[in-house]
């Protein structure tokens, strides 16, 4: 059953820095998906992501507010859904101040200082959130 | 036509991917991928899913057809995302596990250099096994790679 807040055993999988993935739909019906770099708790209704680039992903949200991201949550053989809608971009101010260190610390990590730039943070309330088991998985030698 | 050189980031170097649809009311909605194959014609692509939610997924496609993949290879960031239109499915076939193996085992050794000993069960379990193979026609494909090119359109060529 989805909840509409998000539980406490969600924080690590956001604090953790592992990539996530993000769909979005222009309002001519065209989705738009694509790997997103952060996805920052701001409270048990709202996430913030990150704007970078003046990427489709920014033009198709602004244009048609619903947005789906999936939190990947490698070491738990898990991963979960949420259901997002846009409501405001923020340039400044305490979330945006956390997202661009976090941003910062993740460009750093992963090779890609100078990149990553972060231009606003978008808040989005949680419509929806939900946890995915995967199968366990026997590898072959 | 998917261009020589993707074909071979797909089939050689391409270790994550994420699909994209949306429904009658725009709303849109995600799925995990497991494996991918090009078609012989390199107009089409077979998008190999695991049982998360096949039926939002299938609803989807047979409304309206659209369907966005995104593929990265992870660790160097080297993305593309495809787009198109769904032509059919059916279900995921012995060869379909054989493909998803092998992609297993080029995400486990791609990661493993940054990971602690002991990681590696978590990352065969982020490639589910496929329970659904869907096929598409490639209609536009666009760089993703982030930095401020990402969202060029490749396929077929931006006009200057």
């Amino acid at each position: 059953m989805p909840l509409t807040r998000l539980p406490s055993d969600i924080r690590p999988v956001l604090d953790n820095g592992t990539p996530a993935a993000m769909v979005t739909c222009s309002a001519d019906g065209k989705p738009n998906a694509t790997v997103i770099s952060q996805v920052y708790y701001v409270d048990e209704t709202h996430v913030a992501l990150s704007f970078q680039f003046f990427s489709k992903t920014i033009r198709n949200v602004r244009e048609n507010p619903r947005a789906f991201v999936t939190v990947f949550d490698i070491g738990g053989q898990a991963h979960w859904e949420l259901e997002l809608q846009f409501e405001r971009s923020e340039t400044e101010g305490p979330i945006f101040d956390a997202m661009d260190m976090q941003i910062e610390a993740i460009a750093s990590m992963t090779g890609m200082s100078g990149i990553f730039k972060l231009r606003a943070a978008d808040i989005y309330r949680v419509l929806s959130v939900h946890q995915v088991q995967h199968p366990a998985v026997t590898a072959s030698p | 036509m998917i261009p020589g050189k993707l074909v071979r980031f797909l089939e050689q170097h391409a270790n994550v991917a994420f699909a994209g649809v949306r429904d009658r009311d725009l709303v849109p909605f995600g799925h995990r991928v497991s494996g991918w194959h090009v078609g012989p014609d390199h107009r089409t692509l077979t998008v190999l899913v695991p049982q998360d939610s096949p039926s939002r997924l299938l609803e989807s496609l047979q409304h309206n057809g659209e369907l966005a993949i995104t593929l990265e290879e992870f660790p160097s960031h080297e993305t593309y995302q495809f787009k198109g239109r769904y032509l059919r499915h059916r279900a995921a076939a012995d060869g379909d596990f054989e493909i998803v193996e092998r992609f297993r085992r080029r995400w486990v050794k791609s990661l493993r250099p940054l990971l602690p000993d002991g990681a590696e069960d978590a990352l065969n379990g982020f490639f589910s096994p496929p329970s659904l193979a869907i096929d598409f026609e490639v209609l536009e494909i666009y760089l993703q790679t982030p930095g401020p090119g990402a969202g060029t359109r490749l396929v077929p060529p931006m006009e200057r």
